[in-house]
């Protein structure tokens, strides 16, 4: 390769890359920051800069901190939960069982489904009065009270899960874990069939029971890609927006709002864009903690 | 926990029920899908019933029927085509962009090549609501405000799409490229008669990707657009949803439809989903 | 005729474009209202072969976003409706045209429009805005049932309560357990819309979200804790009133199993549809010190940046809705135009007419610019009170901090 035309080469290689970059990535990082130091409504032709006012205020907000320890709460609640459940899945497919590619399909579908989809989908498994998961619930109660009639009581469930404030959170934690169990756990397959097989059989020759050849073969082999999957559930949980925007909208009575739903009602529902852009940027840098954090947890010993 | 092909099968207790636990396990996974699939076939009188009927009895498409009739306010059809057409031109467009950029990466020379690489790469932990509205104040100084360009254009700078290639581009044996500029050829030959057709697997996942983030997109074309018909699926569904958020049939109905592509398309393309997520886990 | 110079600038009149002007006009009458209002607008373009008006109805809930983002970056309606609460924001802003010319030119007298919903149109002494309508919050009754418990007059004709000692009275001979167990089955009252019902106590105990400044907030006030405490009372006291968790009350008094709401004017068209339902309206009564009602309006804009040429056709269409808003009253709504009130033909609507008794008293939303950022809070607020998702207490002092904070940010 001619050495004074590689530079001039590059260049045209990145150009198209590197200006959709600058202008939608690069630029706006920088101009969010911009923006965040303003009085900025949407209808306002002349926004007014004021310094770190909106900072200031973010810190006497307690609508925010309400929404950052929602969403402290909601990753805390998915993210292991859900982690768990995509390996335990992924496990089940280990063993290959009859049926297997079928079992694949059937826990990577909700992965494909879309948000909306989702919503639209458990809003009515939801609700109250009709909903499907009320019924099976009331059965069981019943079936619970027929067998132990002391225990349980036997009414029909009548929950009103997106309506309570203590319910409407949890209901929307068991949407995410169903929506993304499927994703996380074909990773989890993947670093599950990269064990060497010699390790393993080494371990039971050694006497290991399954239980003790997954502690102490698979587990610690499986480091950096539950590193992977870890961190990458926390930033998606992290940035749950579409199902509390559209089962819940935040409510009832904040009890569901997150902090990217409270930078989007900001906004683009009181159009404030400044106050919106500097909830973003607080967000940002304790996701960015956050997984530094993860890191020095997680990280593989060298 | 995984037991080697030669091993013996055992019909032990924990087998089954394991199986079983695996059997019930999909069922309650697929349970919701199917139960909004039923009762979007069921007659509008029959969906709201205290004791829910897995079978509707009888079916019907009029829920289906009734989508197209509502579509002078609510143009289903020309959501879909927007997120169809927005989601290939997205996908071919970032191909372009990220291959190239990815080859520059990977393979020429240049000043300033790894520092301008772990730029990008650091781009992509960055949340996305962080650019959002600054983003939305840039593509409306555009002129591009309610207009497809404003759909299309932000997304195509995917860092992730960089990262996976050069990723790729990297392990392609650097013979091949020798011997085609020993031919005489220059760099742009090179990039499309040589990498091109060996990173077609990289590409094909890479391409599958995007496309079903770009029909998945809902956030972005939320708020960039503004009339009915310039709205995608995803976010034409929810509008949906909150004019008819009583009739359930007719919700579960357009709900159908919206999935009715992508779940075509992972049948489909099953076998490279999961060996492009696999890819992403290792490397990552 | 008084000449206004309000310095805003008229535009030059230009020459007449072939062919009719199209006004394009935006508002969120979905349902009924939406069908009454395509008929005027249909009647206004066979009169107007020169103005063809073009309606787009958005609802409400996504119609105030589609509306900022079409003003703010291109694609804005020519003619579009505001309720009076959002208009201070949108005055503030500069996105509306200035009408004081055009009123004084004639078209409108000013003099024919109930005061307090013309001054509602006004910002910093300019006019911006028209009103349309007044639509109060009345008390619905059903007739059968305040038969069948005898709360008639001498005439036999059901009888309403005006005060909160014959409401007690009345909502408790009608809240009845029919099948014994245990949970009443007819309910004298309950809450419809928390918003609309808070701020009528609220205004009847001389209270209101800010105070008479609206400057600061006064919903934790001693008065205020009174009146949200009455409302709560009525619940758990009294228990002539379901709670209002998950209970779908309109549908209950449609249904025939609540004997009184108060509701607007504007639900009217969904009860005249109902077989079997004999209802009645009238005024609200005074469960406080004073009369007041919860009101709203709709007016009618025009952005800043409208051509000349579509300004005095979407005057002429602006005008023309306000002389017809007989019309438009028939639908459920409240005219505000005196010549129309007093008329024999306006007088004939019964629940309009009665409802329209309230106009001296009508309550508004505090007409503050950041009005759409304290309101999430009071409604809140009035939830946490009557579900008991907190203390009444807790929950008033919270929602006055928080709108403290915004108000104080401006």
């Amino acid at each position: 390769m001619k050495k004074r035309n590689s530079n001039l080469t590059a260049a045209m290689f990145l150009l198209p890359y590197g200006i959709l970059f600058t202008v939608f990535v690069l630029i706006p990082v920088f101009y969010g920051f911009f923006v965040s130091l303003h009085k900025w409504h949407i209808l306002s032709t002349a926004p007014q800069f004021v310094g770190l006012t909106n900072y200031r205020d973010i810190l006497s907000d307690d609508l925010f901190r309400v929404a950052f320890l929602r969403t402290a709460y909601f990753v805390v609640m998915t993210a292991p939960l859900g982690n768990m459940l995509s390996l335990l899945l992924a496990v089940g497919l280990m063993q290959d069982f009859k049926g297997t590619p079928v079992y694949k399909v059937a826990f990577y579908m909700p992965v494909v489904m879309t948000v909306s989809v989702v919503a639209v989908m458990w809003r009515w498994l939801y609700s109250t009065e009709f909903g499907m998961l009320n019924y099976y619930l009331g059965c069981f109660a019943h079936f619970g009270h027929a067998v132990v009639p002391g225990l349980v009581s036997a009414q029909s469930a009548h929950v009103p899960w997106l309506s309570n404030p203590g319910t409407a959170q949890r209901a929307i934690a068991l949407v995410s874990i169903w929506w993304g169990a499927g994703g996380n756990m074909l990773i989890y397959l993947a670093g599950l069939k990269a064990v060497p097989r010699e390790l393993l059989e080494a371990a039971e020759v050694d006497g290991a029971g399954p239980l003790q050849r997954f502690w102490a073969v698979t587990w610690p082999m499986l480091r950096p890609t539950t590193l992977f999957c870890m961190v990458m559930s926390v930033i998606s949980a992290s940035q749950v927006f579409g199902q509390t925007y559209m089962l819940t909208g935040g409510g009832p009575y904040y009890s569901t709002l997150t902090v990217v739903l409270y930078v989007y009602q900001q906004g683009f529902g009181l159009y404030q864009l400044g106050y919106a852009s500097a909830v973003a940027y607080v967000l940002f840098v304790a996701v960015f903690m956050f997984t530094l954090l993860q890191f020095k947890l997680l990280a593989v010993k060298r | 926990m995984s037991k080697g092909k030669g091993r013996k099968r055992a019909i032990s207790a924990g087998s089954i029920i394991a199986q079983v636990a695996m059997i019930l396990g999909a069922i309650i996974m697929v349970a919701p899908i199917l139960w909004m699939i039923s009762t979007s076939l069921k007659q509008p009188t029959a969906v709201l019933t205290p004791q829910p009927h897995w079978v509707p009895n009888p079916p019907t498409l009029e829920n289906f029927a009734g989508l197209f009739t509502k579509s002078e306010e609510f143009p289903v059809v020309r959501w879909f085509i927007n997120s169809l057409f927005i989601s290939c031109t997205v996908t071919l467009l970032v191909l372009l962009v990220t291959s190239t950029a990815a080859y520059a990466f990977a393979r020429l020379q240049f000043k300033g090549r790894e520092v301008l690489f772990m730029v990008v790469v650091a781009t992509m932990i960055i949340p996305g609501q962080v650019i959002l509205i600054p983003v939305f104040l840039i593509v409306q100084k555009l002129g591009w405000f309610n207009t497809y360009l404003g759909l299309i254009i932000p997304g195509l700078a995917s860092a992730f799409g960089v990262f996976l290639l050069r990723q790729f581009f990297m392990t392609i044996p650097v013979e091949l490229e020798e011997a085609a500029y020993v031919d005489g050829a220059g760099p742009f030959t090179v990039y499309s008669r040589v990498i091109l057709p060996v990173a077609k697997p990289a590409l094909a996942t890479l391409a599958i990707f995007t496309f079903i983030g770009a029909w998945n997109e809902f956030v972005w074309p939320l708020i960039i657009t503004n009339d009915i018909s310039m709205r995608t699926l995803p976010v034409g569904l929810m509008i949906f949803q909150g004019r008819y958020s009583l009739e359930y049939g007719t919700v579960m109905a357009a709900a159908v439809l919206c999935s009715l592509p992508m779940v075509v398309a992972f049948l489909i393309f099953q076998k490279r989903i999961t060996e492009g997520i696999a890819l992403t886990g290792i490397k990552g | 005729m008084a000449f206004v110079v309000c310095g805003c600038g008229r535009n030059g009149e230009s020459t007449r474009a072939a062919g009719p002007v199209d006004v394009v006009f935006w508002n969120g009458f979905t349902g009924p209202d939406g069908t009454t209002m395509e008929r005027i607008v249909r009647s206004f373009n066979h009169d107007h072969p020169n103005i063809r008006v073009k309606m787009q109805i958005i609802p409400w809930a996504t119609y105030y976003d589609k509306l900022t983002l079409g003003l703010a970056y291109g694609g804005a309606p020519d003619v579009f409706i505001l309720h009076v609460n959002r208009f201070p924001e949108y005055a503030y802003y500069n996105s509306l045209n200035c009408t004081d010319d055009l009123v004084a030119k004639g078209g409108l007298d000013a003099n024919d429009f109930v005061q307090v919903a013309w001054k509602a149109g006004l910002w910093h002494g300019k006019r911006y805005a028209v009103p349309l309508d007044c639509h109060p919050i009345g008390l619905y009754y059903n007739v059968d049932l305040f038969k069948k418990a005898g709360i008639v007059d001498q005439n036999g004709n059901a009888l309403p309560p005006v005060n909160l000692a014959e409401f007690l009275q009345d909502a408790k001979k009608l809240t009845k357990d029919t099948n014994g167990d245990g949970r009443p089955d007819q309910w004298g009252f309950a809450f419809t819309w928390l918003r609309t019902n808070s701020y009528t106590f609220l205004g009847q105990f001389g209270t209101g979200l800010l105070d008479k400044d609206s400057r600061r907030a006064d919903i934790n006030s001693s008065q205020a804790k009174k009146a949200m405490g009455l409302m709560a009372d009525l619940v758990t006291k009294y228990k002539v009133c379901p709670s209002p968790e998950g209970q779908d009350a309109w549908m209950g008094f449609q249904t025939g199993k609540v004997a009184m709401a108060m509701e607007g004017v504007y639900m009217l068209a969904s009860l005249e549809d109902q077989k079997g339902l004999h209802f009645a309206g009238a005024v609200c009564p005074m469960f406080g010190k004073k009369h007041a009602v919860w009101a709203g309006s709709h007016l009618m804009v025009m952005p800043r940046s409208i051509t000349s040429e579509k300004r005095k056709a979407a005057w002429e269409f602006i005008t023309y809705l306000s002389d017809h808003s007989i019309e438009w009253a028939k639908g459920g709504q409240v005219p505000v135009r005196k010549s129309i009130l007093d008329s024999a033909e306006f007088k004939k609507l019964p629940v309009q007419y009665q409802f329209s008794k309230e106009l001296p008293y009508v309550v508004y939303e505090p007409p503050v610019v950041p009005y759409n950022q304290i309101v999430p809070f009071a409604d809140a607020a009035f939830e946490a009170v009557l579900m008991h998702v907190k203390p009444a207490n807790d929950a008033l002092d919270e929602c006055a901090r928080r709108v403290d904070k915004v108000m104080n940010r401006q």
